[in-house]
């Protein structure tokens, strides 16, 4: 453990986090049901709803928001090049074909 | 190494097998986005035959996926339960951790089998293959953590009980499970909700 | 000698390995430095059977419609001579280096985690036999109606299907029998040597840097070994999901590559290229840090725009991950991307011609000495030069469609990865053998050495240019009479002879000097880094004392001042200096602490090699003997302490957090 180790957070702050995630399971759950209503919007939602519960685990559950930046540059690099590749190659030969 | 007095070490002040935990995590986000990305390209296909829309069952998986993400719960306090040196609590909460995971295997198994029955096989077609095999590794994942978790538990119930610092690290073992779970938030979305 | 004290004995599933010479100290080592000598010469012993394999296509091309080799053996020749050079010689051959020197160089004691380090070479020595076990275990059958039907030789009953693996041709339709799959799970195995390796890398550079030793201050070898690192960890998980959808569709009978499924067959060229573009700079990037040692100290200056290289290393690094598509532009990939990694591949020159430069700015002007590893690095800087400008030809995209499949891309990979890599390896081999062995390797074999194989190599590769505009096709055993190929085609074959002479006097030296070479001086070379600021051969505890550095290249600033031309000055008594370096690293003053040697490393990595065959034969007792040695080795690994405890002679403070695990 390094000196700039923040305090994490006490269980009662957990639990609060895990209600969050479990609500936002909910929606998502509840948004693939009312597709019909949502239509186009909810891809999108359930996206961003996905990449929120991510966030909340990453930083608080895996404390990468209490870690040294080094770490946080390892993971978020990881995850940037995996994106930037992955879609190329998913624009590619999903739509090469039309070119 | 017991010679840090004389060897000064981590010049960058995070520990090191922290250090190469954490490296381990980002290659493996770029073993699921493979997976994953095959999945999606496969998805948009257009290819006759039985598709996972046919088979899956929403409720069920929504279930099972909810009870892993609590599973992060658990683990998170077994983790502060430690850092609080409360041993008991912390044997409590791991063991809670590992039967929640297990409740999860229990589920896919359950669900493959289900599929299978519905003439949604391993080779039935690309959207089948893709399914099983990104499911299915994600799987093992949490196989290898319940067997991780059961083996920290009982490390822990003998001698002098747990450590922060020392021997199969709870810390890392904890890490590795939050993010299976992380994977686990992308996978739903991605494979059975959208 | 003495200082290191003997371990309490401690029981485990085994009790400790305890020889500290013969076989059992080397299999249960966990020293970097004796890990990385193995590794050299595991990675060499494949080097020659690459080689080997080698010759046998050259011998079958010599001449037009020739019989030396079956259609089928020439197959299984040139992808085993592919996948051995590329898995088990230049990239272990580079983990050797970097296994040995990385500590050295940053003033460490080991690496970060030294039973993974011991984990990674025995995983890379179980991945290798075990691709190699096809010759006596595997079967290449024919496809259906296949011109390969007649005879299916021992030779040819290995993987068959090109070190890239194109699907579906190298899928069960067309690649038949079980070849193909020692193929791909030995890659898988080799893969996770490679993937742990760069894990303890990164870790070592970033955590086990002594007092001083900046990011801004470590040797461009150590650099290019993180950049490396990187590389791996990044672009292995990828190679390793595309064999394992592979090794289904070979096994469980999924589509993932073959269209009659839905599969997608340029699918796994993206993904093969993803990993094996990335791969081309993890072959030529220890060269190139190589090369940049080399160069300053015999050339007597220091490197000519340190940083430059350095970021060029991580550019070249990070656009490598953006060119993988210039391998397909023959592919069914659409214009568009075609255009882009047209692109992206010119772009790519800029940080390698930044290097280039680099290396001409540090001889520019010095004082040059041309002993056989300098004589190594230039070559490499020559032939690297033309390697990397037929690179540069094929991102003209229609150039590039006339030449794909031609010999011309054999030329020009053989300049990168022979003429480039391993000439930097052989550059490095001669100038850190004093390092090694404490002895001085023999300059005029040295010399004859690289002569030999300078010319045998243009000869080699030089003609295979021209053969390859003229239109021969790779990958083919047999041209006839009436293409006029047989001239050319009969140097090359003769080149090819010469190298392997060359590689035979390489030997004769190595193993000649090993024993019998005048011993080595105290920082022969007059060199810059301070792995020479200790003595040679390397004692077990590497430095006595963790060393303080204080500017980039500081054993040289330790022994040279400058005068007011700014030229270097020999300081009053570096003599002396040496001889107190010499004296104080032989005998630490400080008792020391050295990792305790295991059995576990070896029993994990042993385990793998039975899954694969588990996999191959459907067999579950295979299974659960690799399960098993998995297990005992995990377990036994996770109860073990990195060292055991001491008995001390003296009192030894109590260390609140030990950190013995790792």
């Amino acid at each position: 453990m390094s000196e700039t180790h923040k305090e994490h957070p006490s269980p009662t702050k957990y639990v609060q986090i895990a209600i969050v995630l479990a609500i936002l399971t909910a929606i998502e759950v509840a948004l693939y049901y009312t597709e019909d209503i949502v239509g186009a919007l909810a891809p999108p939602l359930l996206i961003i709803l996905a990449v929120g519960k991510f966030v909340i685990v990453v930083g608080w559950f895996m404390h990468l928001r209490y870690e040294n930046s080094l770490v946080n540059k390892f993971f978020a690099g990881g995850m940037i090049l995996a994106l930037i590749l992955f879609a190329i190659v998913m624009i590619e030969r999903a739509v090469g074909n039309f070119f | 190494m017991s010679d840090a007095h004389a060897y000064p070490h981590e010049p960058t002040g995070v520990e090191t097998r922290k250090l190469g935990f954490w490296v381990f995590l980002s290659t493996e986000i770029l073993f699921f986005g493979t997976l994953i990305t095959t999945f999606l390209i496969f998805k948009g296909r257009d290819f006759p035959g039985i598709k996972l829309t046919d088979v899956y069952d929403i409720p069920f998986t929504s279930v099972s996926s909810f009870v892993l993400l609590m599973s992060s719960l658990t683990m998170v306090l077994a983790h502060n339960a430690l850092e609080t040196n409360d041993q008991e609590k912390t044997r409590v909460w791991l063991l809670a951790t590992a039967m929640l995971g297990a409740v999860f295997l229990a589920g896919q198994i359950y669900e493959f089998t289900e599929f299978y029955h519905k003439g949604f096989e391993l080779s039935t077609n690309i959207f089948s293959s893709t399914f099983y095999v990104l499911t299915g590794f994600h799987g093992l994942h949490v196989f290898i953590g319940v067997v991780l978790l059961l083996a920290l538990w009982g490390i822990g119930q003998r001698q002098k009980g747990l450590s922060l610092n020392e021997g199969m690290n709870l810390e890392f073992i904890a890490l590795y499970w939050h993010f299976v779970d992380i994977v686990w938030i992308v996978l739903f979305t991605v494979v059975y909700l959208i | 000698m003495t200082k290191i004290i003997e371990p309490k004995k401690q029981r485990n599933i085994f009790s400790r390995p305890s020889s500290e010479e013969g076989v059992w100290s080397w299999i249960t080592t966990v020293d970097h430095k004796r890990i990385g000598i193995m590794y050299g010469y595991a990675a060499f012993f494949f080097l020659l059977v690459g080689g080997l394999e080698a010759l046998l296509l050259r011998i079958q091309l010599s001449q037009p419609d020739n019989n030396f080799l079956s259609a089928a053996e020439y197959n299984a020749m040139f992808t085993m001579h592919g996948t051995t050079m590329i898995f088990l010689a230049i990239m272990p051959i580079s983990a050797a280096f970097f296994n040995y020197l990385l500590p050295l160089q940053i003033g460490a004691r080991d690496v970060a985690f030294p039973r993974l380090n011991a984990l990674s070479f025995w995983i890379f020595i179980a991945g290798g036999l075990f691709l190699y076990s096809t010759f006596l275990f595997g079967t290449a059958g024919a496809p259906e109606g296949g011109y390969l039907a007649e005879e299916v030789s021992r030779l040819a009953s290995a993987p068959n299907g090109g070190w890239f693996g194109y699907q579906p041709n190298a899928g069960l339709k067309y690649s038949p029998g079980t070849a193909m799959d020692y193929w791909a799970i030995g890659l898988q195995i080799l893969g996770i040597a490679s993937l742990v390796s760069a894990f303890n890398f990164i870790t070592t550079i970033l955590n086990m840097r002594t007092k001083g030793m900046r990011l801004m201050r470590m040797p461009v070898f150590t650099w290019m070994t993180f950049a490396v690192s990187f590389l791996l960890a990044f672009s292995l998980p990828i190679i390793a999901i595309a064999l394992f959808f592979v090794t289904f569709d070979r096994q469980f009978g999924t589509t993932f590559f073959l269209t009659e499924g839905g599969g997608d067959p340029v699918l796994w060229q993206h993904l093969f290229w993803l990993f094996g573009h990335p791969e081309v700079y993890i072959l030529i990037l220890p060269a190139f840090g190589i090369v940049s040692e080399v160069l300053p100290t015999f050339s007597r200056k220091p490197l000519f725009g340190y940083p430059a290289i350095v970021f060029a290393g991580f550019g070249i690094a990070f656009i490598g991950f953006g060119v993988w598509a210039h391998h397909m532009f023959a592919s069914a990939i659409s214009p568009v991307a075609q255009a882009g990694f047209g692109l992206s591949t010119m772009i790519i020159a800029v940080p390698t011609g930044v290097k280039i430069f680099n290396w001409l700015g540090t001889i520019w002007g010095g004082r040059l000495t041309l002993n056989t590893p300098m004589l190594f690095a230039l070559g490499f800087i020559g032939m690297f030069v033309i390697g990397g400008l037929s690179g540069v030809t094929h991102s003209v995209v229609p150039a590039d469609t006339q030449q794909t499949d031609t010999y011309y891309i054999v030329a020009h990979f053989h300049y990168v990865l022979f003429g480039g890599a391993l000439f930097g390896i052989f550059s490095g081999l001669y100038f850190w053998f004093p390092k090694v062995w404490g002895r001085m390797y023999n300059e005029t074999m040295g010399k004859i050495h690289f002569w030999l194989m300078i010319i045998g190599f243009n000869l080699t590769f030089g003609p295979m240019h021209w053969l390859g505009l003229q239109g021969q096709v790779r990958r083919t055993w047999v041209y006839a009479e009436e293409t006029n190929l047989g001239f050319w085609n009969l140097i090359v074959t003769i080149g090819a002879f010469i190298l392997a002479i060359a590689t035979l006097v390489f030997m004769a030296n190595w193993i000649y000097s090993r024993r019998k070479g005048e011993v080595a001086p105290f920082d022969p070379w007059d060199a810059r880094t301070i792995e020479w600021s200790i003595p040679s051969p390397t004692p077990v505890w590497n430095f006595s004392n963790a060393p303080e550095v204080k500017s980039l290249d500081d054993f040289w600033h330790q022994k040279y001042g400058e005068d007011e031309d700014g030229r270097a000055v020999r300081r009053e008594g570096t003599d002396e200096l040496l001889l107190q370096l010499e004296e104080e690293g032989l005998n630490p003053k400080e008792e020391i602490h050295l990792p305790s040697p295991s059995y576990f490393p070896v029993i994990m990595a042993f385990g793998l090699p039975f899954l694969g065959y588990a996999i191959i034969y459907k067999s579950i007792p295979l299974a659960l003997i690799g399960v098993i040695m998995l297990l005992i080795g995990g377990f036994g690994w996770g109860t073990e302490p990195l060292e055991e405890e001491f008995e001390s002679s003296e009192e030894e403070p109590e260390s609140g957090e030990s950190k013995n695990y790792e």
